[in-house]
């Protein structure tokens, strides 16, 4: 095998895998879970764009990832009920960052030198204080939540109807994608943040600030937590305290450690192709025996299996 | 007398002869003693029967305490999955007694086994991953337990929840409480004789360094599993005890916040210091309780300036949790245990020494990834 065709190896397994698994579901008639599982698998993958961030700058998993979203999700709910929508959005998003930066501020700053473990129980501990407050302020009921487009029947695929919510959800993945792609190989801040991710040493030494540059990379990915969340949560109808947390921020975890747990186009990938497989799970027949949420059952068996049998990802380099 | 000196030098001290406390100076020890005695065992008793109920809960939760311990204490892995060992082993039990009609006796031993052939399957599949990975994997597999294994209708009984009677000779919440302190001793004494053994040397070895441990013998694979096992098998019995004590388990509760304030709790209550992961346990079982009994601070709490709803006891853990745990983190490493580790020494019969911080190696941050 060349080595140009083994450097692609990885994106040609996870096109092969999304496109069996899409052919798979046309096949059995399941259209309609299949654009719920890419429109799903967006939002996974922005998700987990966020959670690769913060790891290739931190070196952390970043439990708080999910509820990042599921604040910015209240703070849309409540805005709403006052002012128009598109600024109580933004006004989500404000909050989201204000929150990610905080986090990096507060809770990641002073463990700067700790062992990664202490930094995931602490960023845990910020999902459950997140999770505490919006019980405490609102309740542990579920709310309805609007979406920003309300029309459903602009665009037929394979006969199924996109709404223009999913459409949105779809377009601003793929525009974060390849923007944050030039930001990381063209912007001077881009390449300082890589750098500052493999020296960080190195990177001090030329006059980089990198406490500042982890700042900014919470709240890039704190508004990304926040996103997902914004557009792919009215999708569902409601939501509850949490919600990121126990529905997203798994499959998204899943999704990062299948692309690389470093890629950011793996984050992508993988984020779409749970959402496949997830929608697989649950319209297959074979599935239809096991008790619960199907879906998670899957999630669960496929990071298992990429930890066992691939630990590097489709993505990722494999460790020296 | 030799034995006598070299024991001297084996703990480290350069002050001559071990310290022996004399008559005069056990006197007050043994006061303090009698009054934690007083407090543990015979307040209780004249305690109405809701309220030794959370007592009880409070055992369960130290005996959790000390099964993530293990995990995060000894061998440095953490576990964000344990609300599913501690639930498994509750439903087991609560099965056991209540649909195969067996005695509560066996439903603990049977608990205790599921739990550590639980974590004998997870580990042995998924203990080749260690650190974040491991996390991330027993994180998946709680909510695996919560959203497919609890709604196994034979096992958890459907929505109503699985009935868990006490046993007979325990079936007031009093008694049963002594119960449940008994098995919280039997679980600190096995905990206690397994860090004397020279495995549980090994698995503080594994924690320090896995690449040194493993040049010198010891199967890192082996050692980490084992304290998964041993770590599943508490939380079984913590799970039963805590089924027979609600009388009922409900499928509800288990829930990813549950994991989270199981992991607060440990590190909070201080790793690898058994008084402070109890009082850790104790603690946050007992939080709501504290807030409804201490005069004025249900009131406090409700008119927290800025806040429209009142912080309700249910949930005060969800809050007050995690902002205790991450000022522990940032400012006191060593959780309860090292903060009172001056008291506990001196109940133990060494000098008074305000300045003990316990050994270096008594730092959360030494855990590895």
């Amino acid at each position: 095998m060349n080595e140009a065709l083994r450097a692609r190896l990885g994106w040609i397994v996870g096109a092969v895998l999304a496109v069996g698994l899409a052919v798979v579901l046309i096949v059995t008639g399941e259209e309609n879970a299949l654009v719920i599982g890419v429109t799903q698998g967006s939002a996974y993958g922005m998700v987990a764009l966020g959670l690769v961030l913060v790891y290739k700058s931190s070196g952390v998993f970043n439990f708080a990832q999910g509820e990042f979203g599921t604040v910015a999700l209240f703070v849309l709910y409540l805005l709403d009920f006052e002012t128009n929508y598109w600024l109580a959005m933004a006004g989500a998003l404000a909050v989201a960052a204000v929150m990610g930066f905080l986090t990096e501020r507060i809770v990641i700053r002073p463990l700067f030198e700790a062992p990664r473990v202490i930094l995931l129980v602490a960023t845990a501990g910020v999902a459950l204080l997140a999770i505490g407050v919006q019980i405490w302020f609102g309740d542990a009921q579920g709310k309805p939540i609007d979406k920003a487009f309300d029309r459903v029947d602009r665009i037929t695929v394979l006969g199924v109807q996109v709404t223009d919510q999913q459409l949105a959800l779809i377009v601003v993945l793929v525009a974060l994608a390849a923007l944050l792609a030039l930001f990381f190989t063209k912007s001077n801040l881009g390449l300082a943040i890589i750098g500052a991710s493999q020296e960080p040493t190195a990177t001090e030494l030329v006059g980089i600030s990198v406490k500042r540059l982890s700042s900014f990379i919470w709240v890039i990915a704190a508004v990304l937590g926040g996103l997902a969340a914004v557009i792919a949560v009215p999708n569902l109808g409601s939501f509850g305290p949490g919600i990121m947390t126990s529905q997203f921020l798994i499959p998204a975890f899943t999704a990062a450690v299948l692309g690389g747990m470093t890629s950011l186009p793996g984050a992508f990938v993988g984020g779409v192709l749970i959402g496949i497989v997830q929608s697989v799970a649950t319209s297959a027949p074979v599935f239809q025996d096991i008790p619960g949420t199907k879906s998670t059952l899957v999630v669960f068996i496929v990071l298992l299996v990429v930890l066992l049998i691939r630990p590097q990802g489709l993505l990722g380099k494999p460790a020296r | 007398m030799t034995a006598v000196a070299s024991s001297a030098t084996d703990s480290g001290r350069t002050r001559g002869a071990r310290f022996r406390p004399s008559a005069l100076g056990w006197l007050p020890r043994l006061a303090v003693w009698a009054a934690i005695g007083y407090v543990v065992l015979y307040l209780p008793l004249g305690r109405p029967p809701t309220d030794v109920q959370r007592f009880t809960e409070g055992v369960a939760y130290a005996i959790v305490a000390l099964s993530l311990n293990v995990m995060l204490g000894y061998v440095g892995q953490i576990s964000l999955g344990h609300q599913a060992f501690v639930g498994v082993g509750a439903f087991t039990s609560a099965y056991i007694v209540t649909e195969q009609g067996q005695s509560f006796w066996l439903g603990v031993l049977v608990a205790a086994a599921v739990g550590g052939f639980q974590a004998l399957v997870l580990g042995g599949v998924s203990l080749r991953i260690r650190g974040l990975y491991f996390a991330l994997i027993t994180l998946s597999y709680g909510l695996v337990a919560e959203q497919n294994i609890f709604q196994i209708q034979e096992l958890t009984g459907g929505g109503a929840g699985q009935a868990a009677p006490k046993p007979d000779w325990f079936d007031t919440e009093w008694r049963y409480y002594y119960l449940a302190l008994g098995f919280l001793a039997l679980v600190l004494y096995i905990d206690w004789r397994m860090m004397r053994s020279k495995s549980g040397r090994a698995l503080l070895a594994v924690r320090e360094n896995p690449r040194v441990a493993s040049t010198f013998g010891i199967n890192v694979r082996a050692a980490t599993l084992f304290a998964f096992v041993v770590s599943g098998v508490f939380a079984g019995i913590a799970g039963a005890i805590k089924a027979h004590s609600d009388t009922q388990v409900s499928v509800d509760v288990w829930n990813f916040n549950l994991a989270l304030v199981f992991v607060i709790m440990t590190v909070v209550g201080g790793l690898r210091s058994r008084w402070g992961l109890v009082i850790g346990g104790g603690f946050f079982a007992l939080l709501p309780y504290f807030i409804e009994k201490i005069p004025g601070l249900e009131d406090v709490l409700a008119d927290i300036p800025l806040v429209p709803r009142v912080l309700t006891p249910e949930i005060a853990p969800l809050v007050i949790g995690p902002l205790l745990l991450l000022v522990n983190l940032i400012k006191f490493p060593g959780g309860i245990g090292q903060q009172i580790r001056p008291i506990t020494r001196w109940l133990s019969g060494h000098r008074f020494d305000i300045h003990d911080k316990g050994p270096k190696e008594v730092q959360i941050t030494d855990v590895r990834a």
